[in-house]
């Protein structure tokens, strides 16, 4: 590693770091425009975050440690999951061959907590959300690692950052309709991730088939500061993971990579803004007929990869 | 061209699929004339491929094709569905999500043993084995695992798609009379199947073949008015 | 010439659409059937033979079944002529459809290409549907659709099949042909993953469609419903049809030296078709369903009979052959006591036998061939089959067969006896009521509707105790047709550890007999048996299984326990106590009598 893309690489994270509110804002002013709203102020999200930081957090007596940890190890395993994901340039802070794995675990380990968080309070209505989010995370896992395991075998690397690379730019000439399937399948894992329309509806916590926001109800002041940063990290890393798989950069564009991703995330956030407001929020039932279609889809790519080799 | 054939195949399959999760009847004849348009138009892309331009067979086979099972034959099955009192969901006897994976696993299955079967020259895309042979197997399951009558009309076209893919193989060599035959065959197949989903509408109201059976059984014996 | 088979049942069909008075289109029908009969019955005075790559072309087999089916079509309109009355459905349509049926076999008959023959097999199906669906109401619609909708499914199946013989001949790298002299001709060059899926498919594909299990189970329901002379077509003429499919696919596939391979999944699906069969057949109270049972047990042992080599096929055509009379004979007399009882439960009919003497005399004999019983040609042709298992030492096949065989034919004798015997249960005012209402002569009726019964038993009969040398003729060539010794195959027999010998043996030698000396001798059997048939001695044992020399006691201990030693045939007798018959003089004989 070049001296100067270490030294480029600490701005890069901090950018990254403060880049997900703003998508956040992206998405309320695309849904606020198509309702014929204008929308909440662009850096709302920051004052938001801001304003809850300040408040004092009110912990209830029947909870333990396990309640308080939650949002704190999410919120842990979400940044450590950032430095392993090539977001603007090609490279990660940090990358080692297998790293893909300990990022499935990372997401995981994020949503255990969250999960535990949640049964901590002994609420039903929280229970039912924990339930529903393990079963539809337990789903679209399979298809998160199919997907994985095709870029991985396109690209005959384990590592994210070569992974997502130039590599999967020329595999993308060699096996083009198993790629365009992962890309599909990646899409519909990002929104079961993220907790959007049509899996689950972010904006209201008052229904009762809500799953992600059902969750986090006890938490207050820092811990849902915590909370909402921590998704909207997540959404910007599995949505940078989606870019780069959907339109790896060759190499050379590496010069504007960075502002061209930067692009290409904003880009991200309007489409989600604009299928959250085209499309309704699908019928619980429905929800694992989604996911095993993203499986199957993933799978298919797979079989396809398996079968027809790679370059 | 590789790359767009290859997406081709891999959409047909995807229709295919897609078959087996709608729930609706008028979305399953929908994605049957998609998948129907799509095939119509491998023939002029094999010639294209291999000649250069489109020879006056596979216009003549893909003009058919397309105004046969891409724009009649669906029209037909609509008009059923629109003119009956029927309800118009799928009622499957295997679940959307359940047959879903049985599609994909036999699509799965299709790619595996088509791997294995030797073929002498390159067919248009290394796609076109599989996607055939998983159009054959999910059609015959949309066939065997739904309860109406005119789905599994569908579940037959798509059988029969899924052949037509695999003859794209044999094109200059079958005499375009068989394929003519053939295709006249199936269009009279399938009008005379419309016009006993029809009959089958008016006599029970619906068009579920299993209760048909019941019903039929309990009927009496010497109930027919042969003369 | 072969164009006019083509052109009479379409040029009659027309007349029926366009005829107005129902009169003149009953005779247009007749008129259509016989034509038809009397061209076939020309073309065997001029053979026409078939073409190196022509589309259409008369082989014996194509021959043999075209003249069956035409024999048959011509009896039931004789049939329909007494049983037809006042129809619900568009009576134009219905003979028109009938005779679109006749024209789409003579086609499925003289197609030499499998695309064309697959074409006139569709086709005939879909001309059948209409005839099924006669009676209207519900339990009709259900036999309708599942009929068409399994047909259909099947015949797609079979149309993959026979793309992947093409690809199979697309393989070789040259131009491709799917006219079976010509794949016949190149059999070698076959490659042979293709052709058994291609096999495999047409198997499953015609198969449903000749109604072998477990794809039977539209035909107790097609077959109960149609009306009895639509019946009586479909069981002796469409599953011929169906079955020649089956046989040109074979023909291939023995000439392409896979036929152990192909054997081994005839013999189990015919073994499956036997024995679901003789299961369903028991305790069954429809006698028209009851029927449609034994059609699929016959299609079983039509099947099993080609899967065993020269002798079984020889048997099979002989099968065949009965098997088209006797479905016949068995629909007319059903649709003669729909007609005078109304009911097709086997509980009302009771005591055939009293009220109407001839019929109860002919459903009596139906029965017995049906059953296989001796006097009738089912017995040979079953002990033929049974007599080649033996001979190839597949003790399974036999057991199986047999064990089927006497299931169904005590099911079928429980059944169906107490209608011919037992005492007449209710006066016969029923009938006489309804024959006055519709205003119609009922004796005139009946004659028309028993003469052709009684003629299709007789020559069923005659033809069991008696073969003339041209009919037993017209069987073997038959069977050479689907099992031709060629020498591809002589090339293919030194795969299945055999030595290629005389060409006479070759044909049956390849098959996965163990060792040269343990093997029956089958062809000897048929050159045996047509001589004794030109001596004009009945020879109804054609088929014998015989020892070489090498090892004829051995071979003989192991047979007689099947052999009837006190039959009152002579010759067929004869031909099991034989003398060690030396390979070299069935060499000999060979040639004089299978051309």
């Amino acid at each position: 590693m070049s001296f100067w893309r270490t030294v480029l690489a600490i701005p890069e994270f901090a950018l990254v770091l403060a880049l997900p509110p703003l998508l956040s804002s992206i998405i309320a002013r695309t849904k606020a425009w198509f309702g014929g709203r204008t929308g909440p102020p662009w850096l709302q999200p920051y004052f938001d975050l801001h304003k809850l930081i300040r408040k004092g957090a009110v912990y209830s007596r029947t909870t333990t440690w396990l309640f308080r940890a939650g949002p704190i190890v999410n919120l842990a395993a979400l940044l450590t999951t950032a430095t392993l994901v090539p977001v603007l340039s090609q490279h990660s802070l940090i990358s080692f061959a297998g790293d893909i794995i300990l990022i499935a675990y990372l997401l995981a380990l994020g949503r255990m907590f969250t999960v535990l968080a949640a049964l901590d309070t002994g609420s039903s209505f929280e229970g039912m959300g924990a339930a529903r989010e393990v079963t539809f995370g337990t789903m679209s896992e399979p298809a998160l690692f199919l997907c994985l395991a095709v870029i991985a075998i396109a690209t005959r690397s384990l590592r994210l950052s070569e992974m997502l690379g130039p590599q999967l730019f020329a595999a993308w000439h060699a096996v083009t309709p198993a790629l365009l399937l992962v890309v599909g399948a990646l899409l519909v894992v990002l929104l079961t991730e993220t907790c959007r329309i049509p899996v689950d509806d972010p904006a209201t916590h008052l229904e009762l088939t809500m799953i992600h926001e059902v969750m986090v109800l006890d938490h207050s002041g820092p811990d849902f500061a915590f909370i909402t940063y921590a998704a909207a990290l997540k959404l910007t890393l599995l949505g940078s993971i989606l870019l780069h798989a959907a339109l790896p950069m060759p190499d050379r564009l590496a010069a504007v990579g960075p502002l061209l991703r930067l692009i290409e995330l904003a880009g991200l956030a309007l489409l989600i803004g604009v299928i959250e407001s085209m499309t309704a929020r699908l019928r619980l039932n429905h929800v694992p007929r989604l996911l095993a279609g993203a499986t199957v889809l993933s799978g298919l790519a797979t079989v396809l990869i398996l079968t027809r080799g790679h370059g | 061209m590789q790359a767009i054939l290859d997406a081709v195949f891999m959409l047909i399959i995807l229709l295919d699929l897609a078959m087996l999760a709608v729930s609706r009847l008028a979305s399953c004849i929908r994605i049957f004339a998609m998948q129907s348009l799509l095939l119509a138009l491998l023939p002029l892309a094999a010639d294209t491929l291999h000649v250069g331009i489109p020879g006056r067979h596979a216009l003549l086979i893909a003009g058919v094709t397309i105004a046969l099972k891409a724009i009649f034959i669906p029209r037909v099955l609509e008009r059923i569905i629109r003119t009956g009192e029927i309800h118009r969901e799928v009622e499957p006897f295997i679940g959307f999500t359940a047959s879903v994976m049985i599609g994909a696993l036999l699509a799965a299955g299709s790619f595996a043993v088509a791997r294995r079967l030797p073929l002498a020259e390159a067919p248009l895309s290394d796609l076109l084995l599989p996607a055939s042979l998983s159009t054959v197997l999910i059609g015959l399951l949309v066939l065997i695992s739904r309860v109406k009558a005119i789905t599994q009309v569908i579940g037959f076209l798509v059988v029969e798609n899924g052949i037509f893919i695999f003859g794209l193989m044999l094109l200059p060599q079958t005499p375009l009379l068989v394929e003519l035959g053939i295709l006249l065959d199936v269009f009279v197949g399938v009008f005379i199947m419309a016009i006993v989903v029809h009959h089958i509408r008016r006599e029970f109201d619906h068009m579920d073949t299993h209760l048909l059976a019941v019903e039929a059984n309990s009927a009496g014996a010497a109930s027919g008015g042969e003369g | 010439m072969l164009l006019l088979l083509l052109a009479i049942p379409l040029a009659f069909a027309f007349l029926c659409l366009a005829l107005p008075a129902p009169r003149w289109r009953l005779v247009s029908l007749v008129a259509g059937g016989w034509a038809h009969l009397s061209v076939v019955l020309w073309l065997w005075r001029q053979p026409v033979g078939s073409s190196a790559g022509a589309f259409v072309g008369l082989d014996p087999l194509g021959e043999l079944f075209l003249t069956l089916i035409s024999v048959l079509f011509a009896v039931t309109c004789i049939f329909f002529v007494g049983y037809h009355q006042k129809t619900l459905v568009s009576e134009r349509v219905f003979l028109a459809c009938m005779l679109l049926l006749l024209f789409a076999l003579s086609l499925v008959c003289i197609s030499q290409h499998l695309g064309l023959l697959w074409v006139a097999m569709e086709f005939a199906s879909l001309a059948v549907t209409p005839l099924i669906y006669f009676r209207l109401g519900a339990r009709a619609l259900q036999a309708t659709w599942k009929f068409l909708l399994m047909n259909s499914v099947g015949i797609a199946l079979a149309l993959l099949g026979i793309f992947c013989i093409a690809l199979a001949d697309l393989r070789a790298g040259q131009a491709t042909s799917l006219t079976i002299n010509i794949l016949v001709a190149h059999a070698a060059r076959l490659d042979p993953v293709w052709l058994r899926a291609g096999f495999l498919l047409a198997l499953v594909g015609f198969g449903t469609k000749l109604g072998l299990a477990p794809l039977h189970s539209w035909k107790p329901d097609a077959y109960g419903e149609a009306p009895p002379p639509i019946s009586a077509i479909m069981a002796g003429g469409v599953t011929l049809s169906a079955l020649l499919g089956i046989l040109r696919v074979f023909q291939v596939c023995c000439a392409a030296g896979l036929a152990p391979f192909a054997g081994f999944w005839l013999v189990t699906f015919g073994l499956l078709s036997i024995g679901t069969a003789a299961v369903f057949i028991v305790r069954n109270s429809d006698y028209r369903r009851l029927l449609a049972y034994t059609s699929v047990e016959h299609m079983g042992v039509l099947v099993v009979g080609i899967g065993l080599g020269l002798a079984g096929s020889y048997a099979s055509m002989l099968h065949a052959l009965h098997n088209t009379l006797n479905k016949g004979v068995l629909f007319f007399l059903a649709g003669f006591l729909w007609r005078n009882y109304r009911s097709n439960q086997v509980s009302d009919v009771r005591g055939a036998l009293h009220r109407h003497p001839v019929a109860g005399i002919v459903l009596l004999a139906g029965l017995c061939a049906t059953c296989g019983l001796p006097p009738f040609g089912m017995f040979f042709s079953e002990l033929g089959i049974l007599l080649a298992a033996a001979a190839r030492q597949q003790w399974w096949v036999v057991a199986i067969f047999a064990t089927a065989l006497a299931i169904a034919f005590v099911g079928v004798m429980t059944a169906m006896l107490p209608m011919v015997f037992g005492e007449p249960s209710e006066p016969p005012g029923l009938s006489r009521r309804h024959d006055a209402a519709s205003g119609a002569d009922p004796r005139w009726r009946n004659g028309t509707m028993l003469v052709p019964a009684v003629a299709l038993a007789l020559v069923a009969f005659a033809l069991g105790a008696y073969q003339p040398a041209f009919v037993k003729d017209a069987l073997a060539r038959a069977a050479e047709t689907v099992v031709q010794p060629s020498t591809t195959q002589l090339a293919s027999s030194n795969r299945v550890h055999n030595p290629p010998r005389g060409l006479a043996t070759a044909g049956l030698d390849w098959l996965d007999t163990p060792a040269p000396q343990g093997r029956a001798m089958t062809a000897q059997g048929i050159a045996l048996g047509l001589g004794a048939g030109q001596g004009n001695k009945p020879c109804k044992g054609a088929l014998i299984a015989r020892e070489p020399v090498s090892a004829p006691l051995q071979g003989s201990d192991r047979l007689s326990p099947l052999v009837p030693r006190a039959l009152p045939w002579a010759d067929l007798a004869q031909g099991f106590a034989l003398p060690s018959l030396r390979p070299g003089r069935a060499r000999a004989l060979a040639p004089e009598v299978i051309p």
